[in-house]
């Protein structure tokens, strides 16, 4: 069977999602961290990609990848995969009880997945004895809320690219 | 109102319960999974101890595989940037070589002073020579564990708790130990706490890291002398690790103590271990 052009870039952008899944496990860049503030680009794609379209990534993926960071971040295993989980899972409700999709339904259904899995992943660290940062906890999520709309419009790109 | 009940019910069923197109397994069965991980962190027993360490050793080689281009990239970066202040670093070194020059003198008397003054109270000089070297594999610095990754685990006879110098500095303790890799949890942490003691004020405290922002000395006597300047050394207390590891230097700014380290923990790329606890184990 051979490959053209057309079918290799498209199985590409197909594939990148679970690329940068993995990518940002391994190297580490799930909070990207500036000097005022952080943004958790792990829980924007977990977000997107499930609420938009599923069969990109599939859940067994998500999960791999929080083990992959619990262990690059030095976290006791199971807490990002949790907390992502629950990402997926809020993303896949709001799925199922929402007909139109538009940037302001996606950005404010964001808040609850946020809230959730900030709390989840507080709980988790909390009983697991490990110091939090409540401060930076906050500003992580109010930041990565905020981005919320750039990183939206780069994998929307991603998204026409994958049906063009 | 029983009909939105219902449908929330199905909706909550339909997305955590259902297997979606191309998914092996429902959200349902992997939250329950990751909470089994997360209980099974808090046992340990050998097998389950081989199976973390199987599991973290692989995924720190292929972490270290991904993230070379990014590390090549840096250097390159950093290489533009030295050649671009060259000049300034060229007159900058120039002064401070005239000032070790001058010091080198001075030093040299101190060191004969403080050996003969050793030697006249009789102290045991223990030294460091119980070290093992090791290389930074990783250090992705988590917003919650400032910590690095190390070459050796197990296989060197490393253990849980051993102090880590960055040459004759403390710079933190073991704290996951895996065949061919340990993590090392730094002196900056949140979750760090160690016993020093302060010189020549010889106050006992302990040393409190908070992240990004300065060490602090706590439980400090409240009528302390501690003064800008001061040394600060490990205590010894407790017999966790070795008297007189070298920390850093005390800074007093608005009444608040902060210790100031020797090392800088971004600029580390070797370190010694400090296998004296394994020795006195056995």
């Amino acid at each position: 069977m051979t490959y053209n052009y057309k079918q290799i870039k498209f199985r590409f952008f197909e594939l990148l999602p679970l690329l940068l899944l993995f990518f940002i496990s391994l190297n580490g860049n799930s909070i990207i961290g500036l000097k005022y503030f952080s943004i958790n680009i792990h829980y924007i794609l977990v977000y997107y990609w499930v609420l938009r379209q599923p069969r990109s990534l599939g859940y067994g993926f998500i999960f791999l990848s929080g083990i992959i960071s619990d262990v690059v971040f030095g976290l006791p295993l199971g807490i990002n995969a949790l907390s992502l989980l629950v990402i997926a899972g809020t993303a896949a409700y709001i799925r199922v009880v929402t007909v139109r999709v538009t940037l302001i339904n996606d950005w404010i259904s964001f808040i609850p997945a946020l809230l959730i899995a900030n709390f989840v992943y507080f709980l988790s660290l909390y009983f697991s004895n490990y110091s939090v940062d409540y401060l930076f906890l906050l500003k992580n999520s109010v930041f990565t809320f905020i981005f919320y709309p750039i990183l939206w419009a780069i994998f929307s790109l991603i998204l026409n690219l994958t049906k063009s | 109102m029983e009909t939105n009940r219902e449908d929330f019910g199905i909706a909550i069923r339909s997305a955590f319960l259902d297997k979606g197109t191309k998914q092996r397994f429902s959200l349902f069965v992997l939250i329950i999974l990751s909470i089994i991980f997360l209980f099974a962190e808090t046992i340990e027993t050998k097998p389950l101890n081989y199976l973390r360490s199987f599991i973290k050793d692989t995924i720190y080689r292929g972490s270290l595989v991904v993230s070379i281009p990014f590390k090549n990239f840096n250097n390159i970066f950093e290489n533009i940037n030295k050649h671009m202040n060259l000049y300034n670093n060229y007159n900058k070194l120039k002064v401070e070589n005239d000032e070790l020059k001058n010091n080198i003198s001075k030093s040299d008397f101190l060191e004969l002073e403080n050996a003969q003054l050793r030697k006249l109270i009789e102290e045991q000089v223990s030294s460091l020579s119980n070290l093992v070297s090791a290389r930074i594999m990783l250090d992705k610095q988590s917003p919650y564990l400032n910590s690095l990754i190390i070459n050796i685990g197990s296989n060197k006879n490393i253990k849980n708790g051993m102090a880590v110098l960055d040459g004759k500095n403390f710079i933190g303790r073991i704290v996951d130990v895996n065949f061919f890799s340990s993590r090392i949890l730094l002196v900056a942490d949140l979750n760090s706490k160690i016993p020093v003691i302060s010189e020549p004020s010889a106050h006992h405290a302990i040393l409190t890291g908070h992240g990004k922002n300065a060490l602090s000395l706590e439980y400090l006597p409240e009528n302390h002398n501690i003064k800008d300047g001061d040394k600060v050394y490990t205590s010894g207390k407790e017999g966790i690790f070795s008297p007189g590891i070298p920390v850093g230097i005390v800074k007093i700014e608005k009444n608040i103590v902060t210790v100031s380290l020797f090392s800088d923990l971004s600029q580390i790329t070797f370190v010694n271990v400090d296998l004296e606890g394994l020795e006195k184990d056995r």
